[in-house]
């Protein structure tokens, strides 16, 4: 039985884990919004306003990617810190798609939390 | 801040793994790779205490991830967008190679693709050693020792195979080259169809 419980809660985190994977495009274009920012930065804002837990590997390979799709530009700026460091900043494709995509983001999201209210009363 | 000459060489060995790995790609894009994971680590050393810095670069490092997978993070998605986009066998086949030596799936696609090419060629190749070797060379049917016959692709070096049987004759030129040239291109399709079929089922839908 316990064997059970522990195989369910290992597939639960297996959605959890393909859930963050889904939104962290979004979640790149999102922390962009607002202006040019550096990996670490980006990291950091990730983190501290939606407590996505990121794995920093997976964040530079995928801006990588969203520039590859021109979703974003990047430059090379100087800084006080010695080194010089890569910002990141939408295009206007980017800009394009973080919209729609944060359109269908809520649409879906409002929709499921309707469908999910008796489960949370019930609890 | 200062950073310790083992710290130094712990993010210089990181980096040059990564530099070696990322082999495949362009100069200029290796470049940009190597030089922004140098900044991440020296930005996170930063945010150390002074005392602290090289706990704080080995603990960037091992959130990184070994600079094997993070390599892999990037040459994967880049190596099969060029293939992607590509229709040259050979382009493909090296892009698959690459993939193989990363991925499981990677491995089944180059092997199913070096089948395809392999007797597209040899149909091929048959086809025009015809020409050469008009008595010798083609789709022959031989004996085998258990009394059945084996189908042998022949490009005709050497004698006349004893009780043999020559199947297509001339016809051998066009449905070779024809039929080569269309498993060539079904194997180039086929293979595309997988790399895009695995993209998609990366982290980003396709732009």
């Amino acid at each position: 039985m316990q064997e059970r419980e522990a195989r369910d809660q290992d597939a639960a985190e297996k959605w959890e884990v393909q859930l963050r994977k889904g939104c962290l495009e979004l979640a790149i274009l999102a922390a962009l919004w607002d202006g040019r920012r550096y990996g670490l930065e980006i990291l950091r804002r990730l983190e501290s306003d939606s407590a996505l837990i990121v794995s920093e590997g997976t964040v530079y390979p995928l801006l990588s990617r969203l520039k590859a799709l021109g979703m974003v530009r990047s430059e090379w700026v100087e800084s006080e810190a010695g080194h010089p460091r890569k910002y990141y900043a939408l295009t206007a494709a980017g800009k394009r798609r973080a919209l729609e995509m944060s359109a269908i983001w809520t649409r879906f999201s409002s929709s499921m939390s309707k469908l999910l209210l008796p489960l949370a009363k019930g609890k | 801040m200062t950073i310790t000459a083992s710290s130094q060489q712990k993010i210089d060995a990181y980096l040059s793994t990564l530099r070696r790995q990322l082999r495949g790609m362009n100069a200029e894009e290796v470049r940009d790779i190597v030089e922004e994971i140098r900044s991440h680590i020296l930005d996170k050393a930063a945010l150390a205490t002074e005392e602290n810095a090289s706990g704080a670069i080995d603990a960037a490092l091992a959130t990184l991830g070994s600079p094997e997978e993070l390599a892999s993070q990037y040459i994967t998605d880049n190596l099969l967008a060029r293939a992607e986009a590509s229709r040259s066998p050979v382009r493909i086949l090296k892009s698959l190679f690459r993939w193989g030596s990363l991925s499981v799936a990677g491995f089944f696609v180059l092997l199913g693709s070096l089948f395809g090419y392999f007797f597209g060629v040899v149909f091929m190749l048959v086809a025009v050693a015809k020409l050469f070797h008009p008595h010798t060379a083609g789709l022959w049917a031989l004996p085998t020792d258990n009394g059945d016959f084996a189908l042998s692709f022949r490009l005709g070096f050497g004698g006349v195979p004893a009780g043999g049987r020559d199947l297509l004759g001339w016809w051998v030129v066009p449905i070779g080259w024809f039929g080569g040239g269309v498993l060539v291109m079904l194997t180039t399709h086929i293979a595309v169809w997988f790399v895009q079929q695995y993209r998609k089922s990366l982290l980003l839908p396709r732009g």
